[in-house]
């Protein structure tokens, strides 16, 4: 991994077309600013993962576990009299 | 020209070509950048979101205003640059599905929803606040609080 030491105010540069720069530093929080093309999707990194594993997890279904029909409770629906 | 694809879920499938939608940026860890919505479990509300490319590559996913009366959608700035669309409302949106043996425990993610629009996807996050990864799809009828039961029986 390459590791900078950055200023608030100074940028690191990827690529030709993504700027990374950091806005300030209070206490543990480190604020920064990114402009990157429209079509690169930024993410949190820990939204980022629990996305990935949602996917992941939903990736895994087959159709059989799918319910034909909303589940019902045992005792008559009032709502639902058929 | 039809398209057709193998899937490991149901074997051969033939859809129109304008039935692909490009997703660019693929789904969050899966990829995938052309996927297809296949109606295979007709009636239920769900739908397969399965890639063209990719026989194993599929998920279900449901219409959230379908099963959650107050399902609001809010993207970041950056986000609606990145699908190019100004108003919401013209796009069809989709969640994921958790599929589990008991449907009880089925969670759909509002947090990460799918945006359609124009042939074109895009998997975005919504910065609705409180907006969950993991929302219980089914409650049932005498347990239901604020959050509205399902209504997917309509066929």
């Amino acid at each position: 991994m390459l590791i900078l030491t950055r200023r608030p105010g100074e940028r690191v540069v990827i690529g030709d077309d993504i700027l990374i720069t950091v806005m300030g530093v209070s206490g543990h929080t480190v604020r920064l600013g990114i402009a990157a093309p429209e079509g690169v999707p930024i993410y949190r990194e820990e939204i980022w993962l629990a996305v990935k594993e949602e996917n992941r997890a939903a990736a895994a279904a087959d159709p059989e576990s799918l319910p034909s029909r909303p589940p019902t409770a045992p005792a008559a629906d009032p709502g639902e009299g058929s | 020209m039809p398209v057709i694809f193998e899937s490991v879920r149901f074997g051969t499938v033939e859809i129109a070509d304008e039935e692909v939608i490009e997703f660019p940026d693929g789904l969050v860890g899966l990829g995938g950048l052309r996927y297809t919505l296949l109606d295979r479990n007709p009636g239920t509300g769900f739908l397969w979101l399965h890639c063209v490319d990719d026989p194993a590559l599929a998920l279900p996913v449901v219409s959230p205003h379908q099963f959650f009366a107050d399902f609001r959608l809010e993207l970041a700035e950056q986000d609606l640059a990145r699908i190019g669309l100004e108003d919401l409302a013209a796009a069809r949106v989709l969640v994921t599905v958790r599929a589990t043996p008991n449907p009880l425990d089925i969670t759909v993610n509002l947090r990460a929803p799918l945006v359609i629009h124009a042939r074109r996807g895009f998997q975005v996050i919504n910065t609705v606040e409180g907006a969950p990864l993991q929302a219980p799809l089914f409650v049932l009828a005498e347990t239901a609080g604020t959050q509205s039961a399902a209504s997917a029986d309509a066929a």
